[in-house]
């Protein structure tokens, strides 16, 4: 054999074992997360089950219903409708793992855009998981995209016409879930999931839902409650309830001319309460520094450390940062503030849901204490 | 007991009732019904503010997008100061046409010589460059300011309050309005 014949065999053997460890690495991220169920749960279902086309796609999704067997209302908590905030995520697997119903019913999917788990955003420098010690193990959940996965939609459109309301978004929003409602059986993969939400709110009646979100600390809606018009009294005095924990929050109306998102579609189209809450996530900011798995779980950035000390931030920001047990404590604590409101406003619907780990619980014991 | 030493008691005690009675009068700014609460910037924090009175036993209704006509009658108006993106989203207006509204509703109020109260609920989400055009808007033509301290950090709202010698009271959490705001309007 010749040198030139030795070299190019070399650069073969790099470029095949590269290409290897590289498509190891994104199958990776369509390995579904182990989510282990509590002894709360009572039956699982799939997504598909509410809508047959999403059988077999990487958009279908486990959904775990928590049923006391009691009358009562049913309740519907969803993580992961964007899933690079894994706070509202998170929260979701802690309610599966941890959680039971006392009265009522509670349907939780902790990774509804299932899509969006199986790729990150691009030039956004994330790590494609994050580690939590539980109990027993290491823990590792993915940590996705805002969107559904570009393959399954590509390409996008240069408008997203939104249907059926026709307003016009930014062509990467056709991937964006919580800018998807209602939804439509024949429509992108997004609005496939969106479609099979809106039949499962309407197939087991919910009566109250949840869709968990985060945004960066810069943006002025953070801590934050969104609620429709109908349900506002009720958030007001989870407010009041949450100011007395010392949980601040922002109480926000639902625009009603904005379309497609889960707290004006679900609350326009069905008899359900619907309310969206926010946490402050360091990872999705502009300032932020390293991003790594050390910020989704610690959520310590010096850089906005320093925004708080000259007043540039709407929220609270000091050197413990905003870890993920906190992110999580908030968003637990919000959903059972607002569950108990809503049964002052309907006392004929109950939901109680035990097993839930208190804020200061969380705060001082981590998650993993709550995950199997 | 030397007649001196009396005397000095006697004007202790004088001078004790004469500032107490001062302090208690300033605490005590009086308002009376029927009430309006308007928002100023659109914030959610309206429904709040309608919780408060709820809580207060004070009737008031609450109108976010409240013109000079709904002045009608009115003998207290209630400006809850704040900007909401979303809340302009809802209303369907833009900040410049709140803007307007704000200012000619304030006015046509102080026209009719109309109590004016500015409540300031959501802390430092309601403030910042957005908001602050409509909380100094409010809280300059206000006799009384109700404001929650974390959105007084930096001294704002005190120090309008002493520029203008406008009344201020500042409560710890917004469920600490309650008691405050009934005082208001104790007959
Ligand atoms: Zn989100």
């Amino acid at each position: 054999m010749e040198r030139h014949h030795i070299v190019a065999l070399c650069l073969l053997i790099v470029v095949a074992v590269v290409c290897t460890l590289a498509g190891r690495e994104f199958l990776k991220m369509h390995e579904p997360d182990e989510i282990i169920p509590g002894q709360g749960v009572t039956k699982i279902e799939n997504l598909s089950t509410y809508f047959g086309a999403l059988a077999g796609m990487s958009s279908d999704t486990k959904v775990y219903i928590l049923d006391s067997g009691r009358p009562g209302a049913t309740a519907l908590v969803l993580g992961g409708t964007h899933p690079n905030e894994p706070a509202g995520f998170m929260t979701a697997v802690v309610l599966t793992e941890h959680a039971s119903a006392r009265e009522g019913r509670l349907i939780v999917i902790p990774q509804v855009c299932g899509s969006g788990f199986t790729c990150t955003d691009p030039l956004e420098g994330y790590p494609q998981s994050f580690s939590v010690q539980s109990k027993s193990k290491m823990r590792t959940f993915r940590f996705g995209a805002r969107g559904s996965n570009p393959l399954t939609e590509w390409p996008d459109p240069l408008v997203f016409l939104q249907y059926p309301s026709g307003q016009q978004l930014s062509g990467n929003e056709v991937r964006n879930l919580n800018r998807s409602y209602p939804g439509r059986p024949d429509g992108t993969v997004t609005e496939r999931i969106a479609f099979a939400v809106m039949q499962l709110i309407e197939r087991e009646n919910v009566d109250i839902a949840f869709d968990l979100h985060e945004a960066a600390p810069e943006i002025p809606i953070i801590n934050a409650i969104v609620t429709h018009e109908k349900g506002k009294d009720a958030a007001a005095s989870a407010l009041f309830t949450l100011e007395s924990e010392n949980l601040q929050y922002a109480l926000e109306m639902s625009p009603p001319n904005f379309h497609g998102l889960s707290h004006r579609e679900w609350g326009d189209r069905s008899p359900v309460f619907p309310y969206l809450m926010e946490t402050s996530n360091p990872i999705q900011g502009r300032l932020r520094g390293k991003t790594n798995e050390a910020l989704v779980v610690q959520g310590v950035d010096q850089k906005y450390y320093e925004a708080a000390q000259i007043g540039s931030m709407r929220i609270t920001y000091n050197l413990e940062g905003e870890p993920l047990a906190r992110r999580v404590g908030r968003h637990l604590r919000g959903v059972q503030a607002l569950l108990g409101a809503y049964m002052e406003s309907m006392p004929e619907k109950r939901i109680v849901v035990d097993n839930v780990p208190a804020y200061e619980q969380i705060l001082e014991r981590g998650i993993g204490e709550y995950l199997h | 007991m030397k007649r001196a030493q009396v005397l000095m008691i006697a004007a202790t005690l004088l001078l004790l009732t004469a500032v107490s009675t001062l302090l208690f009068s300033q605490s005590k700014v009086k308002f009376d019904q029927p009430v309006l609460i308007t928002s100023a910037g659109q914030s959610a924090d309206v429904t709040i503010a309608g919780m408060l009175f709820k809580k207060a036993n004070v009737q008031a209704r609450a109108i976010s997008l409240a013109k000079a006509s709904d002045l009608e009658g009115i003998k207290t108006l209630v400006v809850v100061a704040g900007f909401s993106s979303k809340g302009l989203g809802a209303a369907g207006i833009s900040r410049e046409q709140e803007l307007d509204r704000v200012k000619s509703l304030l006015a046509a109020a102080q026209e009719k010589k109309l109590k004016i109260v500015t409540f300031h609920l959501g802390g430092k989400a309601r403030r910042g460059n957005q908001s602050d055009d409509f909380n100094k808007m409010a809280a300059e033509v206000s006799s009384y300011l109700l404001v929650v301290k974390q959105g007084n950090e930096d001294q704002f709202f005190s120090k309008l309050a002493a520029e203008k010698k406008i009344a201020i009271e500042l409560v710890d959490k917004i469920a600490d309005a309650v008691q405050p705001l009934a005082k208001m309007f104790e007959k």
